[in-house]
């Protein structure tokens, strides 16, 4: 908490939280546009709906205004740790399936799993100052894939990008959250502190 | 013991040989081999290489360590350098190694004479990688989605070897793949980057020596952006005139960053360009109204953006569009002079109105036609004058008189505000004062001090002065608050420029003050060609004429007259540039002095052509000075000469002019009965005491008998007669001559007629001197007698035998003048002559046949030159009995013969001069 505390530390705080709004941003604007680019390559139906998909954390939250900020940190690492690895599973997969045929996609996918690696980086040093360090990665990974035919990984990658850009802005928002001035953001207990 | 040397040393080159052939047929037996094997060593460091001898070749050739050599290239490298740890081993040391070169081989000298190389190593020399220093990056958008990012750096040193970059980056939490340049080693592209994570760069380089890496670089990508530049621009026209509207389209997502702008913009044809306001443009947007610009113009536009907070690089300009304001209303009347002529009727003036077109920034529009009212000032009755014209000037014709001219520029849109012009009937108001020009920057700069009252505007009128064309005006207008402004025209360096200036007041005009000017000024282009106008002794008067206004570039501020002798120091006079005409004094007389003369202008002069002149031996006066004194002179000279003359003429006369006396008047009776008394007749030899004197009655002489005399006796004779002949029709001449010239001729002829009357009893005779003088064949002379009695032998011979005195008096009693003696030659027509008169008296036709037989008067010629020679004396003699028969024998002095032996007195016999005596 001392850290906290420190004009560094919260110059420190304010930047990453700013960073992070804006990583948030720039993500959800390439996940939208991958999105297109994943229908349209995939084959599916912009306006088909994906029932929710198991191993991907939800944004929506009840009583989303209650959360702490270590609360929201937490939850947001949480998922994008789960995405992180449902991404490169997707990746791993679209190279199985495409090979290098389409690269553009790959690419785009490989950008983005980059970006989601770069946010879950930003959520652990901002964990970090909140004096709570992140949690470990262990048995917090999304479970083994489980056998599907290919459309349902289809869907399901469709699932992983819309439940991404709807946790871009969700993120954003509990990023600006955090990076108002207020009392402290640690208070409550976290419902994700344990794992 | 040499031969068995020999063959030992044989004998292992043999064995050299063979070795060798087997290592290089692949059986790998050598002999030895260096230790390192191949090294990069770093330059100036310290080396050393070993030697190793098998031991196999020691036995079979005898070689050992002590006979190693080492060689660089080609090259032995002292020994100094080795050492022998064993007999097998053999070292060298080279502390520098900058001095090594490749190959470095390891030799043994058998015997002391044959090299065999035994084994040989490459040395590569080279610097460790120095720190990659000067690391920077940059994020070139190339795409929407697209951002490479390059970095550079300094390599440092040139290592010699093959070194090795590394671009490495990584995020706190994961690594990401190196970047290795490609063909260069300075810079390297990491295709795709992530923003908004903070990005560690660094540079590794590596070789053979070693590996040294730069300072890290921590960088969110996103802070080292140069976007795209905003594309798709357009302009369009708003409503205003003055507004355009921008509109564009960014290609970088407003996620990713946000953008400010810069919009800069310029007229068209304009190279300098305007910029909108960056705080106006400091948010992320994709459209701008530019506004205050002007009507009816075209504008070029262009924009760029960066990231909103400034950090990163701007995009490139995009490209540019450009776009034209609507018409406005022309926003001033055009600018109004006019030139009036009154010359042609005395009742009215030619009015030339003039105006200036507007600029485009007045006009606002396309100018569609000016609309002129002429109103007259004196008869406010009368309607105006209305004229629509397209062309910017109009010729009227008014009545003397006051005016008021407007003129309103019409377009599309409106019509201007009306530009005035009074014309007044006279220019009586104040004139400004003190009318300058000051060249600066190029342009000429006009100023005047203001009039006491207040002045509309001021109308300032220019025109170059040149001999070569008219004086086309050109005028522009300065408002009335102004003292000075610059010509707006092409002002000409080195050209003359008469400016006028003219106040406007709003109830007339005062009248224009002028000043030339020069924008810029030069020397002369020629000098002035000097002239003499008079030239006297030590001055001259020069004169030249003015240099036209297009051969001075400048104002003539003055001349300087140059002169010199040919051999003298040139000599300088100024001379006020003003005058036309100088006088140079102090000259030298009677020399020839060169003289030019120079141009000055502020910026220097020009010489004209040389002229030589010579100044005058004598100044004005002298000669008369000298003349006229001299003529008085000369004249004083001549009448005292005259004065002279007029008193002492009786003693000129009686030299140059004898008075002959005339025998006719002569009285025998008078004087005959003296005059033996008073001669002498004692002796002829007193008269000629040579003896050489005869007298003879009739002599006969042949014709040949004259070529007895030398021509050299003749030729005094010439002279004399020379001198003799101006008076020699006056002279006494030999009376016995038989020359009958015609001077004697007319004597003759008269006085013969005179004596023929008075003495015609008398008997003519002629007596014949024989005058030899000196050794000289005596000259003949002939006294004539003009008796008209005949002669008696006795009587001659009685005079004759006598002697004396008698006959000869009787004798020169009958001699008459003779002035033929110059006749002598003119022998046969003499006696020609002589002959046809004959029948009108015998006594001459008698005296004559007695001269016809001499008949050659070359013989007289003897004869005359005593004649001549006392020809003055006897003339004086007979001048003196003429006078008053007063015997003047002093008379004869100065004769050329011999004075003493003249006879003092009248001598009959003296008659060998040819005179003649009174008997």
């Amino acid at each position: 908490m001392a850290a906290a505390d420190s004009p560094s530390a919260a110059l420190r705080r304010r930047d990453l939280c700013s960073r992070g709004i804006r990583l948030a941003g720039k993500m959800r604007s390439d996940v939208i546009d991958l999105l297109d680019t994943y229908v349209e390559q995939q084959g599916l139906d912009a306006s088909a709906s994906v029932a929710a998909v198991e191993g991907v954390p939800a944004a929506a939250a009840e009583r989303w205004d209650e959360q702490t900020g270590t609360q929201r940190l937490l939850d947001n690492l949480a998922a994008y740790r789960a995405f992180r690895a449902l991404l490169a599973q997707m990746l791993e997969e679209q190279r199985e399936q495409l090979g290098e045929a389409d690269a553009a996609l790959g690419r785009a996918l490989a950008a983005v799993l980059l970006q989601v690696s770069a946010f879950a980086y930003h959520l652990e040093e901002l964990l970090r100052l909140e004096s709570r360090g992140p949690p470990s990665e262990e048995g917090a990974g999304p479970p083994p894939p489980p056998h599907l035919s290919l459309f349902e990984r289809k869907l399901r990658g469709l699932g992983v990008l819309r439940e991404l850009a709807q946790w871009a802005v969700r993120s954003a928002r509990d990023l600006r959250q955090l990076a108002k001035p207020g009392p402290g953001s640690s208070s409550a207990p976290s419902p994700a502190e344990s794992p | 013991m040499f031969s068995a040397w020999n063959w030992v040393a044989c004998g292992l080159y043999l064995l050299l040989n063979i070795c060798f052939l087997e290592v290089s047929g692949g059986l790998v037996q050598s002999c030895g081999h260096i230790i390192p094997e191949s090294p990069v060593l770093a330059l100036g460091s310290n080396f050393t290489a070993l030697c190793i001898l098998n031991e196999s070749c020691l036995d079979f050739g005898n070689i050992y360590a002590n006979q190693i050599i080492w060689k660089i290239k080609n090259r032995v490298v002292p020994k100094e350098q080795y050492r022998e740890i064993n007999r097998t081993v053999s070292s060298v040391t080279f502390n520098d190694t900058s001095s090594l070169a490749t190959p470095l081989t390891c030799n043994i000298l058998a015997d002391g004479q044959i090299e065999q190389n035994i084994y040989g190593i490459t040395v590569t020399i080279g610097l460790p990688p120095e720190k990659p220093k000067d690391l920077s990056c940059i994020v070139h958008q190339l795409s929407k989605l697209t951002y490479p990012m390059t970095c550079t750096w300094n390599p440092g040193r040139h290592t010699f070897l093959d070194t090795h970059f590394r671009l490495k980056y990584r995020w706190p939490q994961e690594n990401f793949p190196d970047c290795i340049p490609k063909d260069v080693n300075n810079s390297c592209t990491i295709t795709d980057v992530q923003f908004f994570v903070n990005l560690e760069v660094w540079v590794e380089a590596a070789n053979a020596l070693g590996k040294a890496e730069s300072d890290p670089l921590v960088l969110d990508p996103i802070e080292i952006v140069k976007p795209l530049s905003p594309h798709n621009l357009s302009v369009n026209s708003g409503i205003l005139p003055t507004v355009l509207k921008l509109s564009w389209e960014n290609r970088i997502s407003a996620a990713v960053m946000k953008l400010k702008f810069n919009i800069r913009y310029r007229i068209i044809g304009d190279t300098n360009w305007m910029q909108v306001p960056p705080e106006d443009t400091a948010s992320p947007r994709t459209s701008f109204s530019v506004q205050g610009l002007r009507p009816y113009t075209e504008y070029v536009f262009s924009i760029r953006c960066m990231k909103e907070d400034g950090v990163g690089y701007w995009s490139d300009w995009s490209e540019e569009k450009t776009g034209v304001t609507t018409e406005d209303k022309p926003s001033k009347g055009p600018p109004i002079w006019r030139i009036i002529d009154a010359s042609r009727s005395p009742a009215s003036w030619t009015v030339h109105l003039m105006w200036k077109a507007l600029e485009p920034f007045e006009a606002n529009g396309v100018i569609l036609q000016y609309e002129v009212t002429v109103r007259a000032k004196s008869s406010l009755s009368s309607p105006p004058e209305k004229y629509s014209v397209n062309t910017t000037n109009l010729t009227l014709k008014l009545p003397n008189g006051t005016y008021e001219v407007t003129v309103i520029a019409r377009n599309r849109v409106g019509a201007s505000p009306p530009s005035v012009l009074l014309i007044p009937a006279s220019n009586l108001k104040a004139p400004v004062k003190n009318v300058r020009t000051l060249p600066k920057d190029g342009k000429l700069w006009v100023g005047w001090t203001a009039p006491n009252s207040y002045v509309l505007k001021y109308v300032i009128e220019w025109c170059l002065v040149s001999n070569s064309s008219d004086c086309i005006t050109e005028w522009q207008n300065e408002p009335g608050n102004v003292q000075g402004t610059y010509l707006k025209g092409d002002i000409k360096p080195f050209k003359c420029y008469l400016i006028t200036v003219y106040p406007l007041y709003a109830d007339g005009q005062g009248s224009g003050q002028s000043v030339k000017a020069y924008l810029q000024q030069d020397r002369p282009s020629k000098g002035p060609t000097v002239q003499t106008k008079k030239v006297g002794k030590a001055e001259a008067v020069l004169t030249w004429n003015h240099l036209t206004v297009d051969e001075q570039n400048g104002f003539i501020r003055s001349y300087t007259i140059f002169y010199k002798t040919i051999d003298g120091n040139e000599t300088a006079v100024t001379v006020d540039p003003s005058k036309t005409e100088y006088t140079l004094s102090s000259l030298t007389s009677d020399t020839l002095y060169t003289v030019r003369m120079m141009a000055y202008t502020d910026e220097g002069g020009r010489s004209g052509p040389d002229f030589t002149f010579t100044t005058q031996k004598f100044g004005k006066g002298e000669i008369e000075a000298i003349v006229v004194p001299v003529c008085l002179a000369f004249l004083l000279i001549v009448l005292l000469g005259v004065l002279f003359c007029f008193n002492k003429r009786d003693l000129i006369k009686k030299h140059i002019w004898p008075i002959v006396p005339d025998p006719s008047k002569s009285n025998i009776a008078q004087w005959s009965p003296q005059v033996p008394a008073k001669h002498n007749f004692s002796s002829k030899d007193q008269m000629y005491p040579e003896g050489s004197f005869t007298d003879v009655s009739v002599v006969e002489i042949e014709a040949d008998d004259k070529k007895s005399f030398s021509e050299q006796d003749l030729k005094p004779f010439d002279l004399l007669k020379k001198e003799k002949s101006t008076s020699e029709g006056h002279s006494s001449g030999i009376g016995g001559s038989s020359c009958m010239s015609s001077p004697r001729q007319s004597v003759s002829d008269s006085d013969e007629g005179e004596a023929t009357q008075n003495t015609s009893s008398t008997v003519q005779y002629s007596t014949v001197v024989l005058n030899g003088y000196r050794d000289q064949t005596p000259v003949q002379v002939f006294s004539r007698s003009e008796s008209t009695q005949p002669l008696l032998d006795s009587e001659e011979r009685s005079e004759d035998h006598a002697g004396g005195g008698d006959s000869a008096t009787q004798r020169q009693q009958y001699f008459k003048r003779n002035g033929g003696q110059d006749e002598t030659n003119t022998d046969r027509p003499c006696f020609e002559r002589t002959k046809q008169i004959t029948p009108a008296n015998e006594g001459d036709l008698v005296g004559f046949a007695q001269m016809q037989i001499s008949g050659q008067s070359s013989q007289l010629l003897g004869t005359e030159l005593e004649k001549n020679t006392q020809e003055a004396a006897l003339s004086d003699v007979l001048q003196a009995s003429t006078e008053g028969q007063t015997v003047r024998p002093e008379t004869v002095e100065g004769s050329p013969l011999s004075v003493d032996e003249m006879p003092k007195s009248y001598l009959p016999q003296t008659v060998r001069q040819g005179g003649y005596m009174p008997q």
